[in-house]
């Protein structure tokens, strides 16, 4: 995003609006730090400058910029995925296309959410030891389109000082994995600059239970499963139970 | 989405707030779902919804989607999520979906004892379940905790600390009403998952 130095009056009426707070005020006139912003639109959509001033550039179209749009501004398309906001459908229609099965747990990590946003070369310090662990990365997430094809983990290079709102790396995995699958990745995240909202899909249990819960409560690592979820509940049809 | 999984607060703070979504899988029910989405909206709105949107509509029904205008184009959308800020609306809701049998998988986010306590009323089988394991990495960049329950409204993470935190002050100093500080809130969550009323009643707690 930029906005217009001739068209701008300084009012700083769009300063509050930026979710990472690259807006600021110098020479009397309101700017962007490009570098850091994400291009999520949230400044032009909020329609408060009084002078029309803020405009997407057409180089935030040309890639490798164009996927901190595709990404962070969740009415910009994923061409990749032919989806909208993070391109990927996670568990949401579990229900008809089986992607998490019994006996099979999903982990979900949200890089740069809530309120910090992620330079692509801090995922790629998980993506990277995830493939030298072995563990896999889910191909359905417009996440895995940006990596290099040689299993490395890392990202081709043009897009890793890219910065984005948010995005969801997915993985897969056995129910007996959990222990170790949960010992290896969660603390990659503590050296990480920035923060990771983890979600873990499971199958409900045949008497509705989550079995998962106290599972990871007895890994006595202090996970806390908050009380609140998302939870798929069955009317997809044909149903995959 | 993982939309509207990490929603931040007390389990009092998390009550009653509901957020319903309908969802096209690729590959499997996505090719011209306008009809049925129709529908689904339509079922939406014979309950007291707080707000609606999805990504691709480009704005929420608290920045003005137009319900009529926003069925016309449903046959090129796959989604679209309503919040509710009563459980009876979101059992409502639920049970009319699954006695119209639409085939669109169905989505509930809020308190999972709630959620279960409604699937039992409405005879629904529980399938998968996204939890919430909370925040990892540096925590330290996050804003305070007061913030962050309104921030984590909007999936996207388009709401930031620096807008909650300049309204409150505006609500705090009287220039604008708590209900007028949630509606500008509202706004840059164009999926429309911004819950106004749990806004408001985390506003007034700060106050």
């Amino acid at each position: 995003m930029r906005i217009n130095p001739d068209k701008c009056i300084g009012c700083e009426k769009c300063i509050i609006y930026c979710p990472l707070n690259c807006i600021v005020k110098e020479d009397k006139k309101c700017k962007i730090d490009e570098d850091e912003c994400v291009d999520c639109g949230v400044c032009k959509r909020a329609n408060i400058c009084p002078t029309d001033a803020i405009f997407m550039p057409r180089e935030c179209f040309d890639y490798p910029r164009a996927v901190r749009m595709q990404f962070s501004d969740p009415c910009a398309y994923h061409p990749s995925m032919k989806s909208f906001g993070r391109g990927t459908e996670e568990a949401k229609t579990n229900d008809v296309t089986g992607k998490f099965k019994k006996g099979e747990y999903g982990l979900l990590l949200e890089f740069g959410r809530p309120c910090v946003g992620v330079r692509l070369s801090e995922i790629e310090k998980v993506t990277v030891a995830m493939r030298t662990k072995g563990l896999p990365i889910l191909e359905e997430n417009p996440l895995f389109g940006l990596l290099e094809e040689d299993d490395s983990g890392h990202f081709k290079k043009e897009y890793v000082n890219e910065k984005l709102l948010s995005a969801i790396l997915e993985t897969r995995f056995k129910e007996d994995e959990l222990e170790t699958i949960i010992r290896t990745i969660l603390p990659l995240l503590d050296n990480l600059s920035t923060v990771v909202s983890v979600g873990l899909v499971t199958r409900f249990a045949n008497d509705g239970s989550l079995p998962i819960i106290k599972k990871l409560e007895d890994l006595n690592m202090n996970i806390r499963v908050r009380p609140n979820a998302k939870i798929n509940v069955g009317l997809g049809r044909p149903l995959i139970d | 989405m993982s939309h509207s999984l990490h929603r931040y607060g007390s389990i009092e703070d998390l009550e009653n707030d509901y957020c319903i979504y309908a969802r096209c899988a690729k590959g499997v029910n996505r090719n011209n779902p306008g009809e049925k989405l129709r529908r689904i909206l339509e079922i939406y709105q014979t309950e007291d919804f707080v707000n609606f949107g999805s990504a691709h509509a480009g704005k929420c029904y608290l920045d003005g989607l137009d319900p009529k205008q926003y069925a016309k184009r449903l046959d090129r959308a796959y989604g679209m999520i309503v919040s509710f800020s009563k459980k009876s609306s979101a059992e409502n809701i639920l049970r009319k979906l699954k006695d119209e049998n639409i085939g669109i998988s169905i989505v509930v986010s809020g308190l999972i004892d709630e959620i279960r306590d409604i699937a039992k009323k409405c005879g629904l089988k529980l399938h998968t379940a996204t939890l919430s394991l909370g925040i990892y990495g540096n925590t330290s960049l996050l804003p305070k905790k007061n913030t962050l329950k309104i921030t984590t409204m909007c999936g996207h993470s388009l709401i930031g600390n620096r807008l909650v935190e300049s309204i409150i002050e505006k609500v705090r100093t009287e220039k604008i009403t708590i209900e007028d500080a949630a509606l500008i809130l509202a706004k840059p969550c164009v999926c429309g998952i911004f819950n106004t009323v749990r806004c408001s009643k985390l506003i007034c707690k700060q106050l």
